[in-house]
């Protein structure tokens, strides 16, 4: 227990360092040089801190961890099923206020119709409940104590997953101008990979940018045709978030960019490559004798400038612009603009794991919401007073936790356990339940009185009945989960008993 | 933004404001004290109302799910922290607690509103956000980040209830230049490198003489049933921190997977986000198997309050980058 949040620290301490530091298995080494300079950056790299998340002492923290899990597992948190399916003990009264939240509540009528009222008012609280006549155990959120079996399962499939997708799946990016194809040739994969690389190969037929108003980038589409085996198979269209599959390969728009532009001189075609000119992308052809032209475009629509900077010019001029698809004259030659060809980034990535990964998740999730049911357990017991008393003492105490309360439990043993202390402090020694090596212990601990609470109820001693029909209350409780609202709840249920018989004094 | 939407930010804010004087107040005379209680409770609720109904305004007005910039993840915290503490309040009756969290709340509102103007307007979604994971992925987040410092603030209550005067005044120290580390990075050009070692060298400092002063007890404030109380709610906010920010980090998974082909990457803000996650498993584990005492376990809350602002706020004011950058505001 202790090795698995020492690992847990150990762990975050590690990826804290690897979030603070750039990876360079991420944004390249030149990244990191820009940040702390190059001598820190050669420590960061030597000290592995550049590369955290492939360091031996990295792997060995998650491998350690992931033993250290799969024990637990199976020594202590998947046991805890079986405890699903026991009934828990019925308690006789000098047990049930030896509870942690224990108290008396006196009423006129007998056991068997008290406890009635008791079972009716707790079902109305969501309780489960179960009577042998004299005496009452209730449960409620029992499957919340399934929690850390489920995220335990949950987190062991997403194990089993990752390790599917390390030795079974590839990935990689590529920037891909209109009219090149995506081949898989080039994909990354880990060294334990198994299997073989897709043949087929991705066409890029058209991409474009769709901007707000403001300029800014909107949207990226790619018009994409998968051919396999020479012949076309499916078209579609990507954007950003919305990827193209085939043959469980899922290929994604994932950047983009203007690569060249297209423009004819007296009919002959040539491409000039674009540059990033802060918001404008310009293409630049130089003439004889210093005269350099220049192609500003902003984006596939609107008309590309024509500039030109001359040596005896400060500053380039604009000539003419040219709506796409048009020409206009320049001196004795007719330029055309044909148009621009756009980059297009593709990922692309294979993972046979994904869905036990989307499994795990599941498991997860569900487990982690299971985590914030509280359990509770309320047991009841009616005993008839004695003659000097008369009526019968109806007995209630309570536990909210996940303490194994074991059906093998010597009930009498609960009698040994010794009063309460006030602070959580010390009651934090008590319900230690996974901990604890045995059930009785664990109980034992469980059931220590909290005097505190039944004095604050104001339903506690004193008010045991001295005249015929009396019946005392005992209310108390200990819990792991939502304590107080589980002692307010259980306080109401008392005092809703109380409205309905009435309490002898 | 227009302007009933500012109106209605201001009122969520100035309320905050308002309930934390009226919550301080409260202790001064005995008297007035239930009385006083139940107003500043108001007051929050009516702040609560008006920043519920301005966030919808915004959504409506910018005709997309209000959560894509820092500014309006402030005011999705701040109602968290308000909407938190009501529940509190009403299941556990609390009442002292109130002003640390209104306070909370309107230290997040004033924050907000020194951002720059691009901040506070409505501006277009980068291609990247333009999807319904969106508002599957943040809120859960947002809210798990509320929770956890509300669990925090509830830890520090319950160091102060258990005695532990000086453990909160170091705890309190580390927050403050958590904070300051922020607000430096936020608004001013100090280098990124000083901030960092503001914020974590003061954490670890301001936590570890937290750790070492907690056999300081001064015995006459102890109030036993006050500290478990709050020990009871710290434990309570974080099993229900624990689930969102499990539902937050997997969906932000499976909106990477959607988008880019892998569920994670190791971004900073992933990690950070997993960092606070191993160490509130961490948490949980202590707790089950009671290693430590109540204190110690406050103590721990207050590191993940610290861990939850720098996975919140430090990664994009202390510069470390990333793909979870809340645009640019500097």
């Amino acid at each position: 227990m202790r090795l698995t949040v020492t690992l847990l620290v150990l762990i975050a301490g590690t990826v804290l360092l690897g979030a603070w530091c750039p990876q360079e298995s991420q944004v390249g080494q030149e990244k990191v040089i820009e940040q702390f300079g190059a001598d820190f950056a050669l420590t960061l790299h030597n000290l592995g801190i550049a590369d955290i998340f492939h360091t031996p002492w990295f792997l060995s923290l998650i491998a350690l961890l992931t033993v250290n899990m799969v024990a637990c597992s199976v020594q202590r948190v998947f046991p805890k099923v079986r405890s699903l399916k026991q009934q828990m003990p019925y308690l006789k009264g000098e047990a049930i206020e030896k509870l942690a939240f224990s108290s008396k509540l006196a009423v006129p009528l007998s056991p068997q119709s008290g406890l009635a009222v008791l079972d009716a008012q707790l079902r109305r609280a969501g309780y489960k409940t179960s009577s042998n006549g004299t005496r009452l155990v209730a449960e409620f959120g029992k499957f919340g104590r399934l929690a850390p079996t489920v995220t335990h399962i949950g987190l062991l499939t997403l194990l089993a997953g990752v390790t599917i997708s390390s030795w079974t799946g590839f990935s990689g990016f590529q920037m891909i101008p209109v009219g090149g194809s995506l081949h898989f040739g080039s994909s990354e994969h880990s060294k334990l990979w198994i299997g073989t690389l897709p043949e087929w190969r991705v066409v890029v037929d058209q991409s474009r940018r769709e901007d707000y108003e403001t300029g800014e980038p909107k949207q990226w589409y790619s018009d994409l045709t998968v051919v396999d085996g020479g012949v076309p198979v499916k078209k579609q269209q990507i954007s950003v978030n919305n990827p193209l599959s085939y043959k469980g390969v899922d290929i994604y728009q994932s950047s983009w960019a203007l690569d060249s532009i297209r423009l004819r001189f007296n009919g002959k075609e040539r491409r000039l490559g674009l540059r990033q000119m802060g918001r404008l992308q310009a293409a630049f052809l130089p003439l004889e004798a210093g005269t350099i032209l220049i192609f500003s475009v902003r984006n596939q629509t609107q008309p590309v400038r024509v500039f030109a900077k001359t040596p005896a010019w400060d500053a380039p001029r604009m000539l003419n612009q040219i709506e796409l698809g048009k020409s206009i004259k320049l001196g004795n030659v007719e330029v055309t603009y044909a148009g621009l060809i756009p980059l297009t980034g593709l990922q692309y990535k294979c993972d046979p794991g994904l869905p036990v990964t989307y499994v795990a998740f599941g498991f997860i999730i569900l487990g982690v919401l299971l985590a914030a049911v509280p359990h509770r357990q309320v047991w009841a017991c009616g005993q008839e007073a004695s003659n000097s008393q008369g009526g019968s003492a109806l007995l209630t105490a309570g536990s909210n936790g996940d303490e194994r309360h074991g059906s093998e439990l010597e009930v009498g043993a609960l009698a040994t356990v010794g009063a309460s202390s006030a602070t959580r402090a010390e009651l934090g020694s008590s319900g230690l339940a996974e901990a604890s090596s045995s059930a009785l212990t664990d109980t034992i601990l469980s059931v220590q009185a909290d005097n505190h609470v039944a004095a604050r109820l104001g339903l506690n001693a004193g008010s045991t009945s001295e005249g015929a029909n009396g019946c005392t209350l005992f209310v108390g409780g200990i819990s792991r989960k939502a304590r107080t609202a589980f002692e307010r709840g259980l306080a109401k249920v008392l005092e809703r008993v109380k409205e309905e018989v009435g309490e002898t004094t | 933004m227009s302007e009933l939407q500012l109106a209605l930010t201001n009122t969520a804010g100035i309320s905050s404001v308002m309930s934390f004087w009226v919550f301080v107040g409260s202790n001064v005379s005995r008297r007035w004290r239930e009385l006083l209680v139940k107003i500043a409770v108001v007051v929050m609720v009516v702040g609560f109302a008006a920043l519920t109904i301005a966030i919808v305004a915004r959504g409506i007005e910018a005709q997309r799910f209000p959560l894509a910039n820092l500014y309006e993840s402030l005011l999705w915290f701040a109602w968290a922290v308000m909407g938190g503490y009501l529940l509190l309040q009403r299941s556990y009756g609390l009442h002292q607690f109130g002003w640390l969290a209104s306070l909370t709340a309107a230290t997040f509102f004033l924050y907000g509103s020194w951002l720059p103007a691009s901040q506070h307007d409505i501006t277009p979604l980068v291609p990247a956000l333009v999807s319904y994971w969106r508002q599957i992925h943040v809120p859960p987040l947002l809210m798990s980040y509320a929770s956890f410092f509300l669990s925090g603030l509830a830890g520090l209550a319950q160091l102060w209830q258990s005695g532990r005067i000086r453990s909160v005044g170091w705890a309190l120290a580390a927050l403050a230049m958590a904070a300051t580390a922020i607000g430096l990075g936020t608004f001013t050009s100090v280098d990124t490198f000083w901030l960092q070692g503001l914020f974590v060298g003061g954490s670890i400092a301001g936590l570890t003489g937290a750790w070492l002063s907690l056999k300081h007890v001064s015995a006459k404030r102890v109030n036993p049933k006050a500290a478990e109380l709050y020990d009871d709610v710290a434990y309570r906010c974080i099993q229900i921190g624990f689930p969102l920010l499990t539902i937050g980090i997997i969906t932000g998974g499976l909106w990477a997977n959607h988008a880019w082909g892998t569920y994670w990457s190791w971004d900073p803000k992933e990690s950070m986000a997993l960092v606070t996650w191993l160490s509130y498993a961490a948490y949980i584990h202590l707790r089950i198997h009671r290693e430590l005492s109540a204190e110690k376990l406050s103590v721990v809350t207050a590191a993940g309050m610290l861990l939850t602002l720098l996975t919140y706020l430090g990664f994009n004011s202390l510069g470390f980058g990333g793909l979870h950058s809340y645009g640019k505001f500097k």
